[in-house]
């Protein structure tokens, strides 16, 4: 895919360097009154919704850190921190 | 033929001969020659047979935009002559032509056993074939077989292995051009003239684009073949510009990526090569083909492209015949016909379909010549069987008409921009009223169009189109371009915009064979057809009649369809809508996607000794490993040899990894399952990590080397991931540690068996008894006084074992020590199969044998090395355990034997209980050591406690099932007294 990638120590790199790790859903939920499908949907469910998205990824083949990025999913470009106003809609 | 060969646009190098054999015979041609021009100028004009109805088709454009010219080469099918260069030695053969069965002798294009189906077309209307032998059903595969056959393009002969060297390279640059004629070599300059890395790409085998062949001069007088000559000389001037000729772009990625493919042969060390560039921006100046014009028989050998007539002449030094008509709807046309009369062609007459706006200049030029021109007048039939003898042009109306004998016809009704690398960066576009053209509405950020597919013909404006986008991509990679960015929007504006293209004309002729497009047989009727049942759209009727779908990838009826489709439909206010293009733009070799082939994998740093001992080695993972060590499939003298000697594996392929700073503890306490606050110095602790399914994902052993200082393995398999693994779980706090990934620092050799402690004891500095190193172990010593190790005492495969952690560069020499301290004891190497065996016979798991996605950690029966006093880790894998520890329902690792006396392992399978299926068996071997067939297998809960009986079905049993039945595990030594003592 024709994707670049902004990592935080290494700069704009090719897509193909870098691993997915999900959207951003924040850390991981109180475990107190867990119910299964609770904790299926944070471990596996996406939202995919389309527009601007805050994700996670990897820079496998390169310096090994992971970080996050605001990804346009209508597009496929990463974009720059949208104003706060949109950011809001963004989990 | 006699070639022109004094032109001075000529590409041809007429003092190398090239010769190719076609139709058991010898042609020669010259270097330059693509394999279409080579054959045309020894006068082939039949170079093969259409898809359905077996037309013969001749040289049409010389860009490959249609199938008209696919040949066989060297026995490769589908080959585009008209784009491949012709070199000494190929064998070139017609496509889609069939003899008899009698005279089994080679047909040939000319005369085609199959040519009577071109008169049963009215037995083929548009998607007849979906609906005719769509009822009853049984029809159905006689209908696919049979049809298959008289149609098609060209058969690949079984047992074909392509040849040559498919190479990929994937260059970076800040500006990628599409298109290497005026305007984009303009705009490659421009931005190049900033500093900028600039890649130029261009599908022909020279830059120049519509300026290379053509004599006609510009505004300052200099003819526009030498300007694009002198723009290429500067070009190659700049060592930023890199420049990719013969290398058609296959597709735009958004405003990063252009992917594309580049010819080699002949004299390059590649068939075909892979392009994929990154780019900060793109200027895609891709120019225009032409618009097909629509009249009976337009597909006739003799009926060609203006371009392709003029460019046959100037580029290649040949005449497309002796007497041409010329049915053109713009001034490129005009030119064409002047130059070739000039050339020594006959030219009977001009049509121009276009009621006004020529350039008087050209008139002038033609009545200089007496060439007759009529205005609004056009192509309606071309006649002649083979290849055409006579031409028919008439008013659009139709109400006047003229015959003319000719054997050629340069035929065209105007331009049409290549839009393709546009479409697929995503611009959206729309039909533009003026020049008759699909035109970008909206661009993506940072892609620019320029040049002739914006619907500029003048020289100046094209290049000046160049220029202002070069600077336009140059300022979207960050250079500030203002006062030049302003001075050439002042150039443009006061320059010749776009100009009026000729409208959309059809002959004045009913249902008659106008094909739109080639490649599919599809003809206008066709069209009809489909809209007559309903189709409105041209995206539906592109799929109902296959219009567009061929290997020309629409370049024929790309623009026609959606113009014609409009024109006829009900609502004639509604513009045309373009069909949608998806890459590949330009069909690529799937040889070329494949590329090197590479087998890219890692070796042990015993690697050859191993292999130079007879070892097999096979794929594990990323490394070659040895399997066996001698023909036995089964290894049973290396098992022997581990249960009653001693044997030495490699096992250099185990992760190993440090992890240390302030939060170590902490990071590890989150990803292994186990309580690793009693992770002790010189002890080794079994240690396990599950995902988020509380599935088992890696299990290793871990020792700590200091205070927050540990040094762990993994799985084979799991150490390219260890490191993401471990970070991703802690990515949300701002964790102190570090990782060192140490599994090709360290080899392993794994000494197993009840002598393994006399060998290494005879190389070890420091007393190995069980009292001074005993089982669960951690020592580090050194052999012979100088090689360090760091041992474990482990038994993966159920011995007195030693697990040897040297460095790289040692392995080999202590490899050679232990062989050689072992000699007296027999010592013997063993592979991977008889490891699997031995740990087999102690139910020692491997994942991905013994688990799979849904196999938790409890389901392997090892819950045992589950902390669940440690909430505040919050450990990966512990929710889930916890959710489904006491599940029903779930399968579960048992052991099982065969029951009435089977001495084989079965195959894979399933257990089957009351008819169901209950699991599956995942690891069965016979067991030499017990003497019977073993095996551990996954099944249902309820079917799991020793004693429990199932039946077996194996691939290929037909329903004659084998029984077993559930035992207690391990089978091998249950107390573990051997590796222990
Ligand atoms: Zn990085």
């Amino acid at each position: 895919m024709s994707r670049t990638i902004t990592c935080p120590v290494c700069g704009r790199r090719n897509g193909y360097e870098f691993r997915f790790g999900g959207e951003d859903k924040g850390p991981r939920p109180e475990e107190e009154g867990m119910s299964p499908e609770k904790w299926f949907e944070y471990t596996h469910l996406n939202d995919c919704k389309a527009g601007i998205r805050k994700e996670w990824w990897f820079h496998r083949d390169g310096c090994g850190v992971w970080f996050t990025i605001f990804r346009d999913t209508a597009s496929n470009r990463e974009v720059v921190r949208p104003p706060e106003r949109e950011l809001e809609a963004v989990p | 033929m006699k070639r022109l060969t004094h032109l001075p646009t000529l590409k041809i190098d007429t003092s190398k001969k090239i010769s190719v054999y076609y139709r058991s015979k010898t042609h020669t041609g010259w270097y330059g020659d693509t394999i279409a021009t080579l054959l045309y100028a020894d006068g082939i004009r039949v170079f093969g047979r259409s898809l359905k109805y077996h037309r013969p088709r001749g040289l049409y454009s010389l860009d490959g935009e249609c199938s008209n010219t696919m040949m066989a080469v060297d026995g490769r099918p589908n080959v585009r002559a008209e784009t491949t260069m012709a070199a000494d030695g190929m064998h070139i053969a017609a496509q889609n032509v069939q003899g008899t069965s009698e005279k089994p002798v080679e047909s040939t294009p000319e005369k085609d056993w199959m040519g009577f189906m071109d008169h049963l077309s009215w037995a083929m209307p548009a998607g007849f074939y979906y609906r005719i032998f769509h009822k009853p059903e049984k029809l159905w595969p006689i209908a696919v077989s049979r049809i298959r056959k008289a149609a098609g393009v060209g058969v690949l002969t079984s047992g074909y292995t392509v040849k040559g060297r498919y190479d990929e390279i994937y260059p970076a640059t800040d500006v990628c051009v599409v298109g290497g004629g005026p305007a984009g070599m303009e705009a490659a300059l421009s931005a190049a003239d900033k500093g900028l890395r600039v890649i130029l790409m261009e599908s022909r085998p020279w830059l120049g684009g519509f300026y290379d062949y053509r004599t006609s001069l510009d505004a300052d007088g200099v003819p526009l073949y030498r300007k694009a000559n002198a723009m290429a000389e500067r070009i190659a001037g700049y060592p930023n510009i890199r420049v990719f000729k013969n290398a058609p772009v296959v597709g735009v990625y958004g405003n990063s990526m252009v992917t594309a493919f580049q010819r080699g042969g002949r004299d390059r060390p590649f068939e075909q090569r892979y392009i994929e560039i990154q780019t900060r921006s793109i200027v895609v100046a891709a120019g225009c083909i032409e618009r097909p014009l629509l009249f009976e028989n337009n597909e006739r050998p003799g009926v060609m492209q203006m371009g392709c007539a003029h460019r046959l002449a100037r580029t290649w030094g040949i005449l497309p015949g002796r007497r041409a008509v010329f049915s053109i709807g713009h001034d490129l046309g005009l030119e064409a016909a002047i130059d070739l009369a000039d050339l020594g062609m006959k030219v009977v007459h001009v049509a121009d379909v276009r009621e006004d706006g020529q350039d008087q200049r050209l008139l002038d030029e033609l009545k200089k010549r007496d060439i007759p021109f009529s205005r609004g007048w056009t192509a309606i039939k071309a006649g002649g069987k083979r290849n055409i003898e006579k031409v028919t042009i008439g008013t659009v109306n139709g109400m006047r008409r003229r015959e003319f004998s000719c054997d050629t016809l340069a035929a065209s009704a105007g331009l049409t921009p290549v839009t393709g690398p546009l479409a697929t960066a995503g611009a959206k576009l729309e039909y533009h009223h003026l020049t008759g053209f699909f035109l970008p509405v909206k661009l993506p950020d940072n892609v620019y169009a320029a040049g002739r597919l914006l619907g500029l013909n003048d020289p100046a404006s094209v290049e000046a189109s160049g220029r202002l986008n070069g600077l336009r991509a140059a300022a979207a990679c960050g250079v500030r371009v203002d006062s030049e960015l302003k001075a050439a929007e002042a150039e443009t504006s006061v320059l010749p915009g776009p100009v009026r293209n000729s409208k959309m004309v059809t002959a004045p002729v009913k249902n008659q064979k106008m094909f739109i497009c080639f490649d599919e047989d599809t003809t206008v009727k066709n069209v009809d057809q489909a809209m007559d049942r309903g189709f409105d759209v041209p995206e539906l009727i592109k799929r109902f009649t296959a219009a567009g779908t061929g290997p020309g990838q629409g370049g024929v009826p790309g623009h026609n369809l959606p113009l014609y489709v409009a024109q006829r439909g009900d609502s004639p206010d509604v513009d045309p809508r373009p069909i949608t293009v998806r890459p590949p733009l330009t069909p690529v070799l799937l040889a070329t996607y494949a590329g090197r082939n590479h087998d890219m994998h890692k070796r042990t740093p015993v690697h050859e000794s191993q292999s130079a001992s007879d070892g097999r080695m096979d794929r594990a993972g990323v490394w070659l490993r040895a399997r066996y060590f001698s023909d036995d499939r089964r290894s049973r003298r290396e098992i022997e040899n581990v249960r009653g000697n001693v044997g030495v594996l490699d096992a250099s392929t185990l992760g190993k990894f440090r992890i240390f700073g302030n939060d170590a503890l902490k990071a590890l306490q989150r990803v292994y399952i186990g309580d690793m606050n009693r992770v002790r110095e010189h002890r080794m602790t079994y240690a396990a990590m599950c995902n988020d399914d509380g599935c088992l994902i890696d299990d290793g052993v871990i020792v700590k080397q200091a205070e927050n200082d540990y040094y762990f393995t993994t799985s084979t398999g799991r150490s390219g991931a260890t490191i993401e693994w471990i970070r991703y779980h802690t990515r949300y706090e701002n964790l102190d540690f570090h990782m060192v990934n140490l599994t090709d620092a360290f080899g392993v050799i794994n000494l197993a068996g009840p002598n393994s402690r006399n060998v290494l004891q005879k190389i070890a500095d420091v007393d190995i008894s069980n009292e001074a190193f005993p089982f669960m172990g951690y020592r580090e010593f050194t052999i012979n006084d100088i090689i360090p190790v760091r041992a474990m005492r482990l038994g993966f495969v159920g011995e007195l074992s030693y697990e040897l952690h040297v460095p790289s560069s040692y392995m080999q020499a202590v490899w050679d020590l232990l062989e050689k301290a072992g000699k007296s004891f027999k010592i013997k190497k063993f592979g991977l199969e008889a490891q699997n065996t031995l740990r087999l016979e102690k139910c020692h798991v491997i994942i991905g044998s013994e688990s799979e996605q849904r196999t938790t950690l409890c389901d392997l029966g090892l819950g045992f090395l589950w902390c669940k006093s440690k909430p505040e880790a919050n450990t990966v894998g512990s929710v889930a355990l916890r959710q489904t520890e006491n599940q029903s329902g779930r399968l579960k690792l048992v052991g099982f034997k065969m029951k009435n006396g089977l001495e084989r392992p079965p195959k894979d399978g399933s257990p089957i209980v009351d008819s169901r299926i209950r699991g599956y068996v995942c690891t069965a071997r016979f067991s030499f050591t017990l003497n019977e067939p073993i095996g551990m297998a996954l099944v249902e809960d309820s079917y799991a406690k020793p004693g429990s009986v199932f039946g077996i079905y194996e691939n290929g049993c037909k329903g004659r099932l084998i029984r077993a039945e559930v035992v207690k595990t391990p089978f091998y030594d249950p107390t573990g007294e051997r590796m222990k003592s």
